[in-house]
């Protein structure tokens, strides 16, 4: 019922690595805290929202301050231990008076509801005084909560599957609808653990809410031995994955990161909300380029989304359209459970019902996605590697008989992606990693060749095994040529394969290209820095688009 | 201005080296003549043609090197002379025998700290302050995050971490020597009282103290082909090398743990890849460096094992303590 607990419990889930145990001990934790405290212990593990009421380098200034330890020191730390909130609370160990511990058992709900909240109203003498009295009377075993908590950086490896999982097995009802129930907002309150717990299930409590959505798996070579006519195959669209909800006539957009996002696309909240039937609609956000009838590439779509709302003339600069290619719900009607080719009949039935039917136009912002109709296997082939034409990023195959289940479930979709375009570049740069990668160089900056000077063209984090990754480090260390804060420039030796998926012009850069999604394929130890690739190679793969 | 080659010791090929008295400490490869501060794998090799310890590393070392090794050896605080120069061990407070060793030369006295704690450990004799003009110590945990809890608080959340789960086997591993004996001397004293099996190699080094007149609990030798359902319940000490590969396979449903000072940090212990990880280190943490550098009354302070980039500022900016750079 307390914080003390909520610390136990983040210590119990940090050390546990079997998913069984982790659930009988979230299960127990629900078991044994009242409903308040449970629905925001709720809350802060599924990160449903980490608000940030003081930054890490605030905590960090605020630490040095009060104890009097100089600022470069706290950073030294940090570099070894890649967390602010950890930092402050290994520092904090045998700082803070022990008798004075007067909030050894504040609950969640004070210190979430009222105490933190609190601080904000504060001014900043104020603050620093409250947050210097609160390390002095919590728990020292409580620290590392609390600063977590108080950065927002709260984070420990359980999934909202998992919360799922356990709240299920706690009073015995099947997973998807606790799933269904934990969609979108969650605010928490008795009411809202109550309804998670809720033994009854009623049809009309989840209408705000959006399904769980189903997601697909990487392609399989397996996948080869089906007959192709078991299979519907769609183009897989580089845009923001959404559920379209029109229920008791309102329409809402819901992520897949279940954020409620209306406000940023009012034309097609606007325009959907005429049409005539409710349903549920699982599909694709894109920018379009409506001249070619194809998807802008997602640097416009990114300038769109970061608009919060949009004016009349963004509106019209970076047009968007929704891409239906599933419909679970239909006029209340739940049909999840209907196979993939049925729904996908209703789907064109109503579609074009509403195309007809509906007053304004909505076939400027709505459609719903072409199939491909392969003859074969190599012919799947053929039109995957056509898919950069049309700026996708290669096919979805879906079982025709699947039904729309939740997560990322085996053998009904796949994913199946072009090969990434790659380029042999050299390493330039290093900077110390954070959160498990602390105290290891992990993050890299790499170059191309341009006449007799290397460019740095892309950063990267993943791709090299833990033990490259340590033998790496070693190498880095031994072979800087300058120190930047956490950043070190090396001596230009190790070439590494480099594999992206897209690559654009981009005048922000010094290289004047950016690539997406790039990340470390090999290390390319037999390769010398002369044989890295140049930006000409770099344009050369742009041209083949 | 002294130059290195001045100073009464100094870093020669990567080892402490004092030549008037032509003498190694802790030598990584074989010499003439070498002082070994303790019998801990880093800290000696084979092939010496003579070593000089305390009695109690010397019979460690030779567990470990073989008895046909020759080895000098004196007790605590007892001086001796190498040409000239004299020398003596004091307790270091890192495991059974181990030492600094003091030198003094023409009124100079020079101190090297060996690995050392200031924790209170029961199997080995409490660190000693000794007073010195030069003091060269290590720094393996040099930065303020590193503050150790109790021995026995540590050993009561192992006791919990077992007793949690009494349908596991639970794996905790430690290095052979030192660290298992103070962790088992620790462990008997909580609530725990099931069985503990201990690997071969700390098997050994258990009797070596018993030898050596320390109180150590009685364990069972792990054999390879144990009964599951024996081990169900119990404690397990292992040395780190075998928690990578195929030797876990002889166990059933575990969970392990790795005791050592780097586990108090997040990162590590997740990156460690054990379950577990319990943080207590047979070396001193930030405040024990502190400690003993001012308590040793030096005015001249080097580092060498370990980052000592921030300790060395902290201390020329917040204690006005020379700090000095080993040419390596």
């Amino acid at each position: 019922m307390s914080l003390k607990k909520f610390s136990e419990l983040f210590g119990d889930l940090d050390s546990i690595n079997s998913t069984n145990n982790k659930i009988e001990v979230l299960k127990n934790y629900f078991l044994s805290n009242d409903p308040i405290d449970n629905s925001w212990a709720i809350y802060l593990l599924t990160g449903k929202s980490n608000k940030r009421f003081i930054s890490g380098r605030y905590l960090k200034n605020l630490f040095s301050q009060i104890y009097e330890y100089p600022q470069w020191l706290i950073d030294t730390c940090y570099l070894k231990v890649g967390d602010s909130a950890e930092v402050i609370t290994l520092l904090l160990k045998n700082k803070t008076n022990s008798r004075k511990k007067k909030l050894s058992n504040i609950s969640l709900n004070e210190l979430l509801s009222e105490t933190i909240p609190a601080l904000s109203k504060l001014n900043e003498e104020e603050k620093n005084l409250e947050i210097k009295n609160l390390w002095e009377k919590l728990p020292e075993d409580n620290h590392l909560i609390f600063n977590k908590i108080l950065t927002g950086t709260f984070r420990v490896g359980v999934s909202i599957g998992l919360i799922t999982k356990s709240i299920s097995k706690l009073i015995n009802i099947d997973e998807e609808i606790i799933s269904h129930r934990l969609m979108g907002d969650f605010k928490p309150s008795i009411d809202s653990y109550e309804f998670l717990i809720n033994k009854n299930i009623n049809l009309q409590e989840l209408n705000s809410k959006p399904f769980p959505f189903l997601l697909a798996n990487t392609f399989e070579d397996k996948i080869f031995k089906n007959s192709i006519n078991d299979f519907q195959f769609e183009w897989k669209y580089d845009g923001i994955r959404m559920q379209l909800i029109k229920r008791s006539g309102n329409v809402s957009l819901w992520t897949r990161g279940q954020e409620l996002v209306n406000k940023s696309f009012p034309e097609l909240v606007e325009k959907m909300s005429h049409i005539k039937d409710d349903f549920v609609l699982d599909g694709e956000l894109l920018v379009w380029n409506f001249k070619e009838q194809i998807a802008v590439e997602f640097s416009l779509l990114q300038k769109r989304i970061n608009r919060k709302s949009p004016t009349r003339s963004i509106q019209i600069k970076y047009p968007i359209i929704f891409i239906a290619y599933d419909l679970l719900e239909i006029n209340g009607r739940d049909i999840r459970e209907i196979k993939l080719e049925n729904r996908r009949i209703e789907l064109e039935k109503y579609f074009s019902k509403w195309q007809i039917k509906t007053e304004n136009n909505i076939s400027d912002i709505f459609k719903i996605c072409d199939l491909i109709f392969p003859k074969d296997w190599p012919d799947a082939l053929t039109y995957k590697e056509k898919s950069r034409e049309n700026n996708t990023e290669g096919l979805i195959i879906k079982k025709k008989t699947s039904i729309y289940s939740s997560g990322r479930k085996k053998g009904i979709w796949w994913k199946y992606k072009v090969d990434p375009m790659q380029l042999d570049a050299v390493l330039i740069y290093a900077k110390g990693g954070s959160g498990r990668r602390a105290g290891l160089y992990t993050d890299y900056s790499f170059a191309l060749w341009k006449d007799k000077e290397l460019i740095k063209f892309a950063s990267a984090y993943s791709g090299l095994t833990n033990i490259e990754i340590k033998e790496l480090d070693k190498w880095i260390r031994k072979n800087t040529i300058e120190k930047f804060g956490p950043v070190r420039s090396l001596k230009p030796e190790m070439v590494f394969e480099i594999s992206f998926e897209k690559i654009h012009i981009s005048k922000r850069h010094k290289s004047g290209i950016a690539v997406r999604f790039p990340r470390i394929t090999k290390w390319r130890k037999d390769k010398k820095i002369n044989d890295a690739d140049s930006l000409e190679n770099a344009y050369e793969l742009m041209k083949k688009i | 201005m002294r130059t290195n080659k001045d100073y009464l010791i100094r870093y020669k090929d990567g080892n402490l080296y004092c030549e008037l008295a032509d003498t190694w400490i802790d030598p990584s490869r074989p010499v003439k003549k070498a002082l070994i501060t303790h019998a801990h794998f880093d800290h000696f090799t084979f092939g010496c043609e003579e070593y000089i310890s305390t009695k109690e590393t010397a019979i460690l070392l030779k567990e470990r090197v073989g008895d046909n090794i020759k080895i000098k050896t004196f007790e605590y605080g007892e001086e001796f002379k190498i040409n000239g120069i004299n020398i003596s061990f004091h307790p270091s407070g890192h495991i059974l025998g181990s030492s600094q060793i003091r030198f003094i030369f023409a009124e100079e006295k020079w101190l090297i700290s060996g690995d050392f704690k200031l924790q209170k450990d029961q199997t080995c004799k409490q660190y000693e302050i000794v007073k010195t003009d030069y003091l060269i110590s290590e720094c393996t945990f040099g930065l303020p995050i590193f503050k150790w809890d109790e021995s026995n608080k540590i050993a009561n959340d192992i006791s919990q971490w077992i007793t949690n789960s009494p349908e596991k086997t639970s794996l905790l591993f430690c290095y052979s020597l030192g660290k298992a004996q103070r962790l088992l001397n620790e462990i008997s004293q909580t609530n725990f009282k099931g069985n503990i099996y201990s690997h071969g190699s700390i098997h050994k080094m258990n009797n070596s103290y018993r030898e050596l007149g320390i109180d150590i609990k009685d364990t069972i030798k792990i054999e390879n082909k144990k009964k599951i359902d024996e081990l169900k319940g119990s404690l397990i000490l292992l040395p780190p090398s075998l928690s990578k590969g195929s030797y876990l396979k002889n166990f059933k449903n575990i969970q392990t743990a790795f005791a050592s000072g780097w586990m108090s940090i997040r990162a590590l212990r997740k990156r460690s890849g054990y379950d577990k990880g319990f943080a207590i280190s047979d070396h001193a943490d930030w405040d024990g460096i502190l400690e003993v550098v001012k308590k040793s009354e030096a005015k001249n302070v080097f580092f060498h094992h370990g980052d000592s980039e921030a300790l060395s500022k902290y201390l020329v900016e917040k204690e006005s303590i020379n700090v000095l750079l080993f040419g390596k």
